[in-house]
């Protein structure tokens, strides 16, 4: 008997194997042990190998090996240190594979079955992860945990650079354990067996062209493949109006690799691929931007009735229709959501939210979201602190008299919770256009008069007014249309 | 059945026909620019070939010589139905992918799309002064557009526009026959021509 090697999984067994030099035929072999002073133990085995403890510091062997008839042949003593023993993992078994096709995402999981070591060991694993026919490393992803003497389930995420319906996607783990307190050689485990998701290029009718009508940020990369049937070739890809390098995958799949993507036109970014006997596949890509953060938030209300904020959309996502940038107004004091409807091709945006009984502040979160990312703007609004009164309306002027006059308008709006200023515009012919503030209480959808006194007898005057919120002033409204009226003479 | 031939009815028939050439025409020209404002929007080569569209009738008629009138107006009435509502699809589908930013292409569709309708609707004037009564439209509801992916959404788009400016040139031409001869004389109309 020669070369014994012992080698342990869990620190706690180690098989041990020899080899016998002689061409002689032999039966059986006596194997015994003993560890840390204790009787030796033996027994009898036709085989090679033996599971035997892991010894706190040496054990010694004795192999005796016998003839078919039982006659001893041959005897060696060995002597096995810890240092002696090699210490290999078992090879992961890999639990799940799991695809998410629309994020071209691979998840992993695998036991790290700590229960078979004590506690609080480093654990590494390396996953490989492979393609194409003949297969091809494509990358090789180092992960670290904890072993806690319990089998814990590990998940690991990773994101492919091509859609995972292009090729058979193939992946293995292995792992080292750092096993500080073992003087022994310390290995890497083998490789799992191998865990595949199956590519398209697969199936027997599987074809295609891949990713389908999907967004990417500018500057992304992408690889677009064409599946096809046996027996049909890939002539050309082109991305756009340009024809890209082939890269083969398998026999029935190949693709291109578009680096950088600039912005596309609003219809999108035409794949195409040209097969043999006019076969033809293709596919769309949209290439725009996240929204921007919306500028200028602002919101007022001119009627207590609705509030309308605006904004400024910032960059164009260059995202049009269905992918467009939408937009939801959220506020946090009442849980209301709005979801506002935008024109794309309008500088300004606007956005109207009720206006809710019995509530002044409103705090609002102006949600804005496309295929690419999401972002907000926050506001927080004191109601009659942003009072923009809808114009006033159906402004008459009577009266009688040679020095003073009576006005009238609507408002249409509900302001009774506040004090309207309003301004009245006086004109006339030969003296200084002159200003008249009025201030009174606000009304619900109601009409207001204010008397001019101090007029010019037998003249002819032209009036308009405007009104803003009286205590907080935010901004006028419009001026009302202008009314004509001459004093009567002295 | 044939359609009494007063001479009130000739010049009505006469009217019509040429009225219909001259929509055809301007249709066929429209559809001509719409085509080039698709290809350039869609970001498509304008050589790519396309293969026929399911549901659009094919404007080559075999033996086009021999068809009677009413088949004609039969034939052409069928046609442009099924362009109504594959047109109809199109403008949806575009506002839904290109909302606000459909530029010429929408206003441009949706003014083919009438031109289309009406020219639908002066072909059952004809067929009723053919004594003929017009084929009713099959169901209220047009049928569901087939799911496809967008690059075939664009495709069968660039199918139905070339296919319809096809048709414009066959209405055309199917139209000149029906003015040379009167209303009602259809029946005979397809053998008295091919001699």
């Amino acid at each position: 008997p020669q070369n014994l090697k012992c080698v342990t999984h869990n620190l706690r067994k180690m098989v041990c194997t020899w080899e016998i030099s002689s061409k002689r035929r032999h039966g059986q072999t006596e194997f015994c042990y003993n560890t840390n002073d204790l009787p030796p133990l033996c027994f009898k085995t036709k085989e090679k190998r033996v599971e035997i403890p892991v010894p706190e510091s040496f054990t010694t062997v004795k192999i005796t090996t016998y003839s078919i008839s039982g006659a001893a042949l041959a005897t060696r003593h060995f002597e096995i240190h810890k240092k002696d023993i090699s210490f290999v993992p078992l090879a992961p078994h890999i639990l799940s594979l799991t695809p998410d096709l629309s994020t071209s995402t691979l998840t992993l999981k695998w036991s790290d079955n700590g229960s078979t070591f004590p506690y609080g060991l480093d654990a590494s694993w390396e996953i490989e992860i492979l393609r194409k026919e003949p297969m091809e490393n494509v990358t090789h992803e180092s992960y670290n945990s904890k072993l806690t003497h319990e089998d814990i389930v590990h998940s690991w995420n990773w994101k492919s650079d091509m859609p995972l319906e292009c090729t058979s996607h193939y992946v293995r783990i292995r792992q080292y354990v750092n096993v500080t307190q073992f003087d022994g050689h310390k290995v890497w485990s083998d490789w799992s067996p191998l865990e595949v998701v199956p590519g398209k290029d697969t199936e027997p009718h599987g074809s295609g062209l891949f990713p389908q009508d999907t967004v990417v940020a500018v500057g992304s990369n992408v690889t677009f493949c064409c599946v096809h049937e046996e027996g049909r070739q890939v002539q050309r890809m082109s991305y756009g109006a340009k024809d890209y390098p082939l890269i083969r995958l398998s026999s029935r799949s190949s693709a291109i690799r578009v680096l950088n993507a600039s912005a596309s036109d609003a219809s999108g970014t035409n794949i195409v691929c040209r097969m043999s006997e006019n076969g033809m596949d293709g596919t769309v890509l949209f290439v725009g931007y996240g929204p921007d953060i919306p500028q200028d938030l602002s919101c007022e209300t001119s009627n207590f009735v609705i509030i309308k904020c605006t904004w400024k959309p910032g960059r164009a996502s260059g995202l049009y229709g269905v992918r467009g940038t939408k937009y939801s107004l959220f506020e946090s004091v009442s849980g209301k959501n709005v979801s506002c409807e935008v024109n794309e091709m309008k500088k300004e945006r606007v956005c109207g939210f009720p206006v809710l009984a019995d509530q002044k502040t409103y705090n609002f979160v102006l949600g804005v979201s496309n295929p690419i990312g999401q972002t907000k703007a926050l506001l927080l609004v004191d109601l009659n602190q942003r009072v923009n009164p809808e114009t006033p309306e159906k402004l008459t002027v009577y009266g009688n008299s040679s020095t003073s006059v009576h006005l009238r308008w609507f408002i249409n709006g509900s302001f009774a919770e506040i004090r309207l200023l309003c301004q009245i515009e006086i004109s006339s012919g030969h003296s200084e256009q002159k200003l008249h503030n009025v201030s009174m209480p606000g009304g619900k959808f109601s009409t207001y008069t204010a008397q001019l006194n101090t007029l010019h007898p037998y003249t002819k005057y032209q009036f308009r007014v405007r009104c803003s919120a009286a205590d907080h002033f935010w901004r006028w409204s419009d001026w009302s249309g202008t009314e004509k009226h001459t004093t009567l003479e002295a | 059945m044939a359609a009494a031939d007063t001479p009130s009815a000739s010049l009505r028939h006469h009217d019509l026909c040429s009225r219909g050439i001259r929509l055809a025409r301007k249709m066929r020209s429209d559809v001509t620019d719409l085509l080039d404002i698709y290809v350039e929007q869609q970001g498509l080569d304008a050589s790519i070939s396309v293969a026929a569209v399911e549901g659009v009738p094919a404007a080559a008629a075999e033996r086009w010589a021999e068809q009677t009138g009413t088949q004609r107006l039969l034939d052409n009435l069928a046609a442009y139905r099924a362009f109504r509502v594959l047109l109809a699809q199109m403008l949806e589908e575009q506002r839904e992918q290109l909302g606000d930013a459909n530029g010429e292409l929408g206003p441009a569709l949706a003014a083919v799309l009438l031109q289309v309708s009406a020219f639908a609707y002066h072909l059952e004037e004809l067929l009723e002064l053919e004594s003929r009564r017009t084929p009713a439209e099959e169901g209220s509801e047009p049928p569901a557009p087939p799911r496809l992916s967008l690059f075939e959404q664009k495709l069968r788009g660039l199918g139905v526009l070339r296919e319809l400016a096809q048709w414009a040139v066959r209405s055309v031409r199917d139209l000149r026959q029906l003015a040379k001869h009167g209303p009602g004389s259809s029946a005979a109309l397809g053998l008295a021509d091919s001699q």
